[in-house]
């Protein structure tokens, strides 16, 4: 149906001319082969539960699951690839356009705040009943305010890249975009590290008691984040060392970075009241 | 027993969906999916304008990223969850005619319930909303689609795996049996812990189904706000937006802040029921389930009530003659809902024994947003004030909306008041409070939109002495049967149980009739609305309901009449035997009786 818009209605836009299966205007099998694949990741996680009771075999569920990752990221690449990158200096980059993807990802942030909400809302709610439920380990050693530090300059160094491309300044703007990776990746990594001595030494894990479970759960989110952020800045890069971006077109450059933004202020927050508020008063 | 009711599901899950594979098989080879074009042989043009957009036969819904293609498998969709959960129902009121245990055991009778409620929440409620909103709200703005259309088709494609993960404990799988939390999903029990059996996987299945419906949910949101904001016409402001987009937009943005919460509480429950986390053990761990399930679950209500609203204010004004009355204040109340919204949720909470200043504030909330919805209710009564009314099928589908919106909304400003709650609390009361809502408005306000808008997406015209007949059935099945429960629940019969007193028996009696009525409506809806599709009468002209009288004509009705000018003509005969609503005015409803004999 509406098949006569492309040819009378001036400035309609078809939403997938170059997109596979080619020749089509509005054909992709994208979106389709990403929900596949992200279903099946539900679905693996089902099969892992029912492979613990016993009903079908133990491997059946890491097996879909891994499997779904791999289709899921393969659905998301085609899409984005015919998206955003394939004719990246020739599709339509009006302001409009620009202005949608901006809203997408404020209205994605506001979500995000429900994602974490509900789990500062369980942390919250056990912080003001007695306090401490259990013997705390030691939270605000050097580590957590390393972290803190290198995560909070990887937002300067990420605006810095961001004001480099808007002046056309492409040397810096790769700098500045691999500084940010490196530092996220260090972040990480503390954050691992950080994991690793409170399992192995403190004897502190996820299924120890209720502050063990607002702790991994709160910072289990967040290092999701984390990492989702250094994809996301990681794909931004890869584009930008292609020779993609200019002064004009920067979109994702922006929305990357209202992500990477966020997920500092929300670190900051975290390390307040998780970190801190945990041991004042304690 | 339980393997009797199992098998009474099975067989009638299994002749359904034969009748949608029969349904489908037949759509496909009925036409090449140029409804315009219904020869297909004689408009050459017309495909090949079909082959540059869009591939033929099932690959074309596969890869579809046209938004009122995506509309279209939205509304199958919900329309499927609809007659599952409904024939759920109607085993459970089949069941509930006889006090005893008769038709089916407990434990089924308790799955049934949670599977109903969730399916007709979550997906037919959510999704038949989605399919209003992706077909006409690109139109209504005039932009080109949706903001990110293949966002929009990952969203759907996500909802039929988790229908199958939420129904996974009804198929034969060994050892997996379905979930019995009730949609509410209450802790402990829905943790499993202790003797019952809801540490079955059925439930984490259900958890994981639920979760992927609510990632959907939220990138629909996500999509639809970008979509108001910014691919707007230019001569589309936010002074002359239009009132379904104002509550889609509101909707969104409850979605945005509810669904996400919730996902995060069922990865908690996943955790604590599958990794020995202690989220949800700790002491007050009940309670907290219930904070962070209601501050999900009562915006949700609204989430599911604010579109059909914006569809009963589209629609109304159009056959009352009039532009609707007040409607800035319309936009005002739906905003004021959509905030209030997140401050009343403890009005769930009433019994549990929470602080009982907290419980004065949210029934001061609680009470508070009567106020809008009382503004909406009074502006709807006022534009029909004096107006031309024209009884058509989807004009009584609003009036009934009306209507049951205003008896189950005064049980509500009832429920909202503490010493009243702890009388009512978790009996039927609660149950015909929500449903004259859930059945009586929004599945109402839906079939409203159906009805309405079939012209645009069928090209075709439905039987009107069926929708009248579907309308009258609907109308009387549904007050019989919740307005018997809101007695029941007077006469202190509790929620949720698959038995009951003898004392009781008469009212559910009434209420299973009512069901069984409702059943009956809705078989013609069906028949009403697969044959008119298939051959009905083709509409010729862009404004079927002759709104331009009046000067209600709306965008997608332009957009309706540039398509058919535009459409090639392909001389197929008249079908004109069957009668159509054609805009007439209908002043005599009785005239319904005289044609029973098309159904």
């Amino acid at each position: 149906m509406s098949t006569e818009e492309a040819h009378d209605d001036h400035g309609h836009h078809l939403p997938a001319v170059q997109d596979w299966p080619r020749g089509f205007g509005e054909a992709s099998w994208w979106p389709f082969v990403t929900a596949v694949g992200g279903a099946g990741i539900y679905a693996g996680a089902g099969l892992y539960v029912m492979g613990q009771d016993g009903i079908v075999g133990q491997t059946a569920g890491p097996a879909v699951f891994i499997g779904s990752i791999f289709l899921f990221l393969a659905g998301l690449y085609g899409w984005l690839y015919h998206a955003f990158v394939s004719h990246f200096w020739s599709r339509d980059a009006s302001q409009k356009s620009a202005s949608k993807l901006r809203w997408g990802m404020i209205a994605f942030l506001g979500s995000e705040l429900g994602t974490f909400g509900a789990l500062f809302a369980y942390y919250f709610f056990i912080r003001a009943g007695t306090w401490p439920p259990q013997e705390l380990p030691h939270l605000t050693g050097s580590l957590v305010l390393a972290n803190t530090a290198i995560l909070i300059v990887s937002s300067f160094t990420l605006h810095w890249a961001h004001v480099a491309i808007r002046e056309e300044n492409h040397r810096n703007f790769i700098l500045g975009l691999a500084v940010t990776l490196l530092l996220g990746a260090v972040f990480i990594g503390g954050q691992v590290y950080e994991y690793y001595e409170f399992i192995v030494h403190s004897n502190f894990s996820i299924t120890d008691g209720i502050f063990g479970s607002a702790f991994y759960g709160l910072t289990g989110l967040h290092g999701l984040h984390v990492s989702l952020g250094a994809v996301l800045l990681g794909i931004v890069f890869v584009r930008a060392l292609r020779g993609q971006y200019s002064a004009e077109r920067h979109v994702s450059v922006s929305t990357a970075s209202m992500y990477w933004h966020f997920v500092d202020v929300v670190w900051i927050f975290l390390v307040v009241v998780l970190y801190v508020g945990a041991e004042v008063g304690a | 027993m339980e393997v009797n009711g199992q098998l009474a599901l099975t067989v009638l899950m299994g002749v359904f969906l034969i009748a949608v594979a029969a349904w489908l098989a037949r759509v496909e080879d009925w036409r090449s999916y140029t409804p315009l074009a219904g020869g297909g042989t004689v408009g050459g043009t017309a495909e090949q304008y079909v082959s540059e957009e869009k591939p033929s036969g099932v690959i074309r819904w596969l890869t579809t990223v046209d938004h009122k293609d995506i509309g279209m498998l939205y509304g199958a969709y919900a329309l499927v969850a609809f007659a599952v959960g409904g024939l759920m129902v109607v085993l459970m009121r089949i069941e509930l005619a006889d006090p005893s245990m008769t038709l089916i055991s407990n434990t089924f009778y308790n799955s049934l319930l949670t599977s109903h409620g969730i399916t007709m929440l979550f997906l037919f409620g959510t999704p038949i909303i989605a399919a209003f909103s992706n077909y006409f709200i690109p139109l209504l703005i005039g932009a080109d689609d949706m903001a990110f259309p293949r966002i929009n088709a990952i969203a759907f494609w996500l909802l039929p795996p988790a229908a199958l993960l939420i129904w996974a404990g009804f198929f034969p799988i060994p050892d997996v049996i379905p979930a019995q939390t009730a949609w509410t999903m209450y802790t402990p029990l829905s943790a499993g812990v202790g003797s019952g059996n809801q540490m079955n996987a059925g439930v984490d299945l259900m958890l994981l189904g639920l979760h992927l419906s609510g990632v959907s949910a939220t990138m629909g949101a996500i999509n639809f706000i970008a979509t108001i904001f910014t691919e707007r016409n230019e001569k589309v402001s936010w002074a002359n937006l239009d009132i379904f987009s104002w509550t889609i937009l509101t909707q969104s943005g409850l979605i945005l802040f509810a669904f996400p919460l919730l996902g995060s509480a069922i990865v908690m429950l996943l955790l604590d029921r599958n990794f020995g986390t202690m989220f949800f053990s700790v002491d007050g761990g009940a309670i907290l389930w219930q904070h962070l399930f209601w501050f999900f679950g009562h915006p949700e209500v609204y989430i599911l009530v604010l579109p059909p609203m914006g569809i009963v204010s589209l629609v109304l004004p159009r056959f009352a003659g009039r532009r609707l009355f007040g409607f800035k204040f319309v936009v005002y109340s739906t905003l004021a809902i959509g905030v209030l919204s997140f401050g009343v949720w403890a009005h769930h909470m009433f019994a549990t024994g929470i602080d009982p200043r907290l419980r004065a504030s949210f029934m001061a909330v609680s009470l508070a947003i009567a106020i809008p919805s009382a503004v909406k209710t009074f502006n709807w009564i006022t534009t029909m004030w004096n107006g031309k009314i024209r009884l058509t099928t989807p004009m009584l589908f609003c009036i009934g909306f009306v209507s049951n919106f205003i008896i189950g909304g005064v049980t509500g400003v009832f429920l909202a008041s503490i010493p009243v709650d702890l009388v009512l609390h978790d009996t039927y009361y609660v149950v015909g409070h929500f449903h004259y809502i859930v059945m009586g408005a929004i599945a109402f306000a839906g079939f409203a939109g159906l009805y309405y808008w079939f012209p645009i997406y069928t090209g075709r015209m439905y039987q009107v002495t069926l929708g009248k007949w579907h309308f009258w059935l609907s109308m009387v099945g549904t007050n019989l049967t919740f307005f018997a429960m809101i007695l029941l629940g007077y006469g202190g019969m509790p929620r949720r149980y698959a038995t009951y007193l003898p004392q009781f028996a008469t009212l559910h009696q009434v209420a299973t009739v009512g069901a069984l009525i409702l059943l009956v409506g809705q078989i013609i809806f069906v028949w009403n609305f697969v044959q008119s599709w298939l051959e009905g009468r083709e509409v010729q002209d862009g404004d079927p309901w002759d709104l331009a009288d009046d000067d209600l004509v709306t965008a997608e009705w332009t957009w309706f009449e540039r398509k058919l000018e535009t459409a090639v003509t392909d001389g197929g005969e008249d079908e004109t035997e069957l009668a159509t609503d054609g805009g007439q005015t209908v002043d005599d409803t009785d005239a319904d009786a005289e044609s029973a004999d098309d159904a």
